[in-house]
């Protein structure tokens, strides 16, 4: 269902492998057998070192903080706060880490709003689990794997955005960085991140219960 | 009038004489009573010696006039007495009920149908808040249980998923594929889960709106009733209120389901159009209809109820000889700009 969209992929699998140096997982989760589950099955792949575990996005800060991470695998639904606002926040750090977020599902709102949060990946939880180890080499190689906006959200983020904001919208999905956007609008990055606040406020899920779209 | 609707319960036997009777009887009576005793005042003689014919006549005429023009008055008085019982029998307070017409001060029988009309009001209101309150606390008891189902049922199936797809590589070969078969029977129980979390809790309306998400709706019910749901939904809808949306999406749902339920038909369509100050939402079905004696059950009562708690009306009816299959249309007023309450 959700077919993937792989831009801008400088390494490939084997690349990953082969280069030694495993890749440093965060891994933010706030249900103990998900996590459990999570550890497990990412620490069993080769190439895949889990080297923080979190259960609130309060602690996957202090945890990104103190170390550095390739990419963190973030649940949508967090105790403290959502996973975008965790994306949003990793995103500024220095070294900032790729990040996928896990939801059960990943066709809604979620997916627009992945977008404006700089996540780098989203997979669905109902998808085969190889899935998620195949976004995780991608998005640690500098990937994205967003789902394809359904027609009815592409409709809707159409109608929410404005002009500018359409346009910042379309580079993020084409995967250019945000360092590269604000000289190609004329504006600066500072003003590139407010614009993003205000596009995710915009098409952040508004559900009642914001555990996913 | 005699005639009663027997499915209304019928009307009691009537155990008395009507007032109207009563009242006229009882003036007859002492008109007549007046007559002899003003005679027999003014001129007793002539009670002995009473065989003037045109006298009897005159008399006669003038008792008559005076029976009947009292008996208009009385009439005119009791009429809309009659009118308000009938009306009090036939009222329904479900949807948008009758009123008594030009109730006006200007006698007892008026002011009763002011009184009646007020009181109508009052029940209406208050069964129109009951309503709200009982659907209101539905609906957030379906919002806990899909987060329930969501938060624990869902996340422990996922992990129970994680854990398979591990054993699965670790497993001997000879059960290797039970893994795999339990692994896939694990995740398709979490796509239901998943189903009925989203059905219990339209959240796309909250996140895509009306339009949209009623296309997520018509396509989700395709994917897995097997229906299929032929969509016209117009792109310029008036702004709506959370509430006329909440029961817009909910009438869907409900008329699509009693569409893959009972109409053994294949195909459904769905329209919702907004013009001239009203909404009008359409399901319609090429199944086999309703038949006459079709009670209506509780999900068509569920969709009354929601209708009547925004001043919509709801029909259900067959559509037609040629046709075949059965229609719902919901039509929602929207006099007044609806866009008051900003989600």
């Amino acid at each position: 269902m959700s077919a993937l969209i792989e831009a801008a992929q400088p390494k490939c699998e084997e690349d990953a492998v082969a280069s030694q140096a495993p890749i440093r997982l965060l891994v933010v989760d706030d249900h103990p057998a998900m996590r459990r589950g999570l550890v497990e099955l990412l620490d069993d792949q080769p190439d895949f070192r889990v080297s923080g575990v979190a259960c609130t996005a309060g602690e996957a800060m202090a945890a990104a903080g103190a170390q550095r991470f390739d990419v963190a695998v973030v649940d949508y639904h967090l105790t403290d706060r959502n996973g975008l606002w965790l994306s949003r926040r990793l995103n500024r750090l220095t070294q900032p880490p790729s990040v996928v977020i896990y939801s059960a599902e990943a066709d809604g709102m979620l997916a627009a709003a992945a977008v404006a949060a700089k996540a780098h990946g989203l997979v669905r939880k109902t998808d085969d689990e190889s899935r998620l180890c195949d976004a995780v080499r991608v998005v640690a190689g500098g990937g994205l794997v967003l789902p394809i906006l359904p027609w009815q959200v592409s409709e809707v983020v159409r109608r929410r955005l404005d002009s500018e904001e359409q346009a910042i919208y379309g580079m993020l999905l084409a995967g250019f960085p945000v360092a590269e956007i604000g000289p190609m609008l004329g504006v600066s990055s500072a003003e590139v991140e407010s614009y993003l606040d205000a596009m995710l406020r915009k098409l952040e899920p508004v559900g009642p219960w914001d555990c996913h779209p | 009038m005699s005639a009663e609707d027997p499915t209304r319960g019928g009307r009691r036997a009537r155990r008395y004489v009507p007032l109207f009777h009563r009242v006229a009887a009882v003036n007859v009576f002492l008109l007549l009573a007046a007559v002899v005793v003003t005679i027999a005042v003014l001129d007793p003689d002539r009670i002995s010696s009473f065989v003037v014919n045109e006298e009897i006549v005159v008399l006669v005429a003038a008792v008559l006039v005076m029976g009947l023009v009292n008996l208009y008055v009385l009439r005119r008085f009791i009429r809309p007495l009659q009118a308000l019982a009938a009306l009090a029998r036939r009222v329904d307070l479900g949807g948008r009920s009758e009123r008594m017409p030009a109730a006006a001060p200007t006698s007892e029988a008026g002011e009763l149908a002011i009184t009646f009309n007020q009181m109508l009001d009052r029940l209406e209101a208050e069964r129109r808040e009951a309503t709200g309150r009982v659907l209101a606390g539905q609906e957030a008891e379906r919002l806990r249980i899909a987060q329930e189902l969501h938060d624990q049922v869902g996340q422990e199936l996922t992990a129970v998923l994680l854990v398979l797809s591990r054993l699965q590589d670790r497993a001997p070969d000879e059960l290797r594929a039970r893994v795999l078969e339990i692994r896939d029977e694990v995740r398709s129980t979490l796509e239901n889960v998943r189903r009925i979390s989203l059905e219990l809790r339209p959240e796309a309306l909250d996140d895509l709106g009306l339009a949209s998400a009623l296309a997520v709706l018509g396509q989700r019910f395709g994917e897995h009733s097997g229906l299929e749901v032929v969509q016209s939904i117009s792109p310029e809808l008036p702004q709506l209120s959370p509430e006329v949306e909440l029961v817009v999406y909910r009438v869907a749902q409900e008329a699509l389901t009693n569409v893959a339920r009972h109409s053994d038909g294949d195909r459904a369509e769905l329209s919702l159009t907004g013009d001239d100050g009203r909404l009008v939402l359409v399901v319609s079905d090429e199944g086999r209809g309703l038949s006459p004696d079709q009670l209506p059950g509780t999900g068509m009562r569920g969709m009354r109820e929601r209708a009547a708690l925004i001043g919509a009306t709801l029909e259900v009816a067959n559509r037609g000889p040629n046709l075949g299959g059965c229609e719902v249309r919901l039509v929602v007023p929207l006099a007044e700009p609806a866009g008051g309450s900003a989600r």
